[in-house]
């Protein structure tokens, strides 16, 4: 057993079974956010200037069609607030909004709202409702971490597969280094992966997948940007995104709510991120998410260890959402405690591209040198 | 205090998802009726209609699994109708916390349902619902099975019927108008409630707050129901659930 040890720059810890420290007790998360991502990021005038030239790139590609870019909404923060500056930049915007049966009342609220005040138009796919819960049931049973996969292929396979249908080529995405550039591998693993999906779902599934949105490795990585053309974008990191003053400005300009909670905007994620992954594996997702706002200047370390000791999930409300949560993935009380108390499985697991893709990350890495 | 005529969010079933119909046909699906049920109990809508389009036309009963689940969700006043033809039925769905059922078919084929059912249950809780087509000659006609089967009633004749036997509201559907957004059919509606004394709902066309403020004004209905518009987002018609607030209601003229 590893001896218990915080980074002295963030807040992230052993929690991480993976995480290393250097002779000044400051993590790996800390290094690869200086190393790999800072480089990549951003927020002043530079990329105020980069940002400006990509988006007249876009327009001038755009001019005779019906919108310049799709943007996926989920009424969260992120997402809502790119509308809000792509708007602002005169981007034509197609909302797509891909609903996997947990909306919260706020988050619909938001969007609706989103979409009036700054007249963007909006496009809804709705995912069979029953095969998503088979999905979610299946990764529960196979008791990993990453049970946002489902939710996430079919938001990321929704949005893509909507944009190359429709012929448009750029996607904007709400994905950040500023609120996430600190995210351990361990804790997650990469929604893409169809295989992933598709190697669980076979072993823990009770019915075929007739309309579940997919998409293969092949595709998003290869046959979409190569063949299709199709380029995403995150604005975000190329401007300065302060998570705190967006809220702000949001709920001035168009009566936005917060919903207490990064990605708590889908009951669901809620129910995962405060109650399975804390109870089951010892993670607290807000851990990464304090340690991102650290890195990038947001939050002081001292700002951040008061909050990580805030309450996570009153009690009664992880109750009424424990109960709805399993009532409509249809499992029982004692099913899921059986789930809770298994032995936690990774990603490792079960069929998966991870060994394509770190092989692909190495050449990827190679060429650039 | 404003009078607040109710405004009921029409939902419609199709095997367990929620669809959206136009005239009747088409079903596209919307989505898990259990979160949309919750999320228009967030918005602290005042009475909901749960109808299953498919119930009658399948002869079956309704499916009573997901009734419960539904109700153990909601907060407000909900009625239920699709596939109602016994007593015991009614009794069922009442007892789960529903506060009214919806019948149709049966008020029809069986009418002695609806002067038994409200003498158990009470006029209150129990409504018939009148599906609408105009014919080939442009008379008005009620239909029953799931708006497949015409009967030779005039909507308002067959509304005065079933006043007599007991119902105690009627929920006035026009076939011709549903999902198409081009506002209520204001005539109907008007015929319809000015010839019985119980509170007629009306139902399918409405776009926006000012087509429900036209049906009660215009149309002297006593409530209205829609569907696409609690539903329904822009030109795109994007699945969004959305309820006016009581802002709109008042400036539209409908809470007044
Ligand atoms: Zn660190």
């Amino acid at each position: 057993m590893k001896e218990y040890q915080v980074c002295n720059r963030c807040i992230m810890d052993t929690s991480d079974s993976e995480i290393t420290f250097d002779e000044y007790g400051v993590c790996n998360h800390c290094r690869n956010f200086d190393e790999n991502i800072r480089p990549r990021w951003f927020p002043n005038e530079q990329g105020q200037q980069m940002l400006l030239s990509i988006v007249e790139k876009i327009k001038q590609e755009n001019k005779n069609n019906d919108y310049d870019c799709i943007i996926g909404l989920s009424g969260g923060v992120d997402s809502s607030f790119l509308a809000y500056k792509a708007v602002q930049m005169g981007l034509r915007l197609l909302a797509v909004h891909v609903d996997a049966g947990w909306n919260s009342e706020i988050a619909v609220r938001n969007i609706e709202n989103i979409c009036k005040k700054l007249n963007i138009d909006l496009y809804t796919h709705v995912v069979d409702w029953e095969e998503v819960a088979e999905v979610q049931r299946a990764f529960l049973l196979s008791g990993v971490a990453n049970q946002d996969t489902p939710q996430d292929h079919a938001f990321f396979a929704g949005l893509y597969n909507y944009a190359v249908k429709n012929n448009v080529k750029y996607v904007l995405s709400g994905l950040n280094f500023a609120t996430e550039g600190i995210l351990p591998a361990s804790w997650g693993y990469m929604a893409m992966d169809l295989k992933q999906v598709e190697g669980i779902y076979d072993r823990f599934g009770r019915k075929p997948l007739k309309t579940f949105p997919k998409v293969s490795l092949f595709k998003y990585l290869v046959y979409y940007p190569y063949i299709k053309g199709m380029k995403v974008i995150a604005p975000l990191n190329y401007m300065p995104y302060d998570k705190d003053e967006a809220i702000k400005i949001m709920a001035k300009e168009f009566s936005w709510q917060y919903y207490g909670g990064k990605h708590f905007e889908s009951r669901f994620t809620k129910f995962f991120q405060a109650y399975y992954l804390p109870a089951k594996f010892g993670y607290d997702k807000r851990r990464a998410h304090l340690s991102s706002l650290i890195v990038s200047g947001q939050l002081t370390r001292q700002e951040a260890l008061i909050e990580i000791e805030k309450e996570l999930y009153p009690i009664e409300q992880l109750q009424e959402d424990k109960e709805y949560v399993l009532k409509k993935l249809d499992l029982t009380t004692q099913e899921f405690d059986e789930i809770m108390k298994s032995p936690n499985k990774t990603f490792r697991d079960y069929p998966s591209n991870h060994y394509l893709l770190e092989k692909l990350r190495t050449i990827r890495g190679l060429l650039k040198k | 205090m404003y009078l607040r005529p109710r405004v009921i969010p029409c939902l419609l079933l199709k095997n367990n998802g929620l669809v959206k119909t136009v005239k009747f046909k088409d079903p596209r699906y919307l989505g898990d009726p259990i979160n949309a049920v919750r999320i228009f109990n967030e918005k602290y809508v005042d009475e909901l209609a749960i109808l299953d389009i498919v119930a009658t036309k399948e002869k079956r009963s309704p499916n009573l699994e997901l009734l419960s689940r539904i109700a153990a969700e909601a907060f407000m006043p909900m009625c239920y109708g699709g596939g109602i033809s016994t007593l015991d039925e009614v009794k069922i769905i009442l007892g789960m916390g529903f506060e009214k059922v919806v019948i149709n078919t049966s008020a029809v084929k069986n009418p002695m349902l609806i002067q038994e059912a409200s003498g158990h249950f009470g006029s209150q809780s129990i409504v018939v619902s009148i599906d609408v087509k105009k014919n080939f000659f442009g008379k008005y006609r009620a239909y029953i099975n799931c708006g497949e089967v015409a009967t030779d009633y005039d909507p308002a004749e067959l509304a005065r019927k079933v006043e007599q036997l007991g119902a105690g509201e009627i929920f006035l559907n026009s076939i011709d108008k549903d999902g198409t957004m081009s506002g209520y059919d204001l005539g109907l509606i008007k015929k319809v409630s000015e010839s019985v004394g119980i509170p007629v709902i009306a139902c399918g066309g409405a776009r926006n707050v000012d087509d429900l403020s036209m049906a009660l004004h215009n149309g002297k209905a006593d409530a209205m129901a829609a569907g696409s518009m609690f539903v329904y987002y822009g030109k795109h018609k994007a699945v969004l659930i959305t309820f006016p607030n009581e802002e709109e209601l008042i400036k539209a003229g409908v809470f007044t």
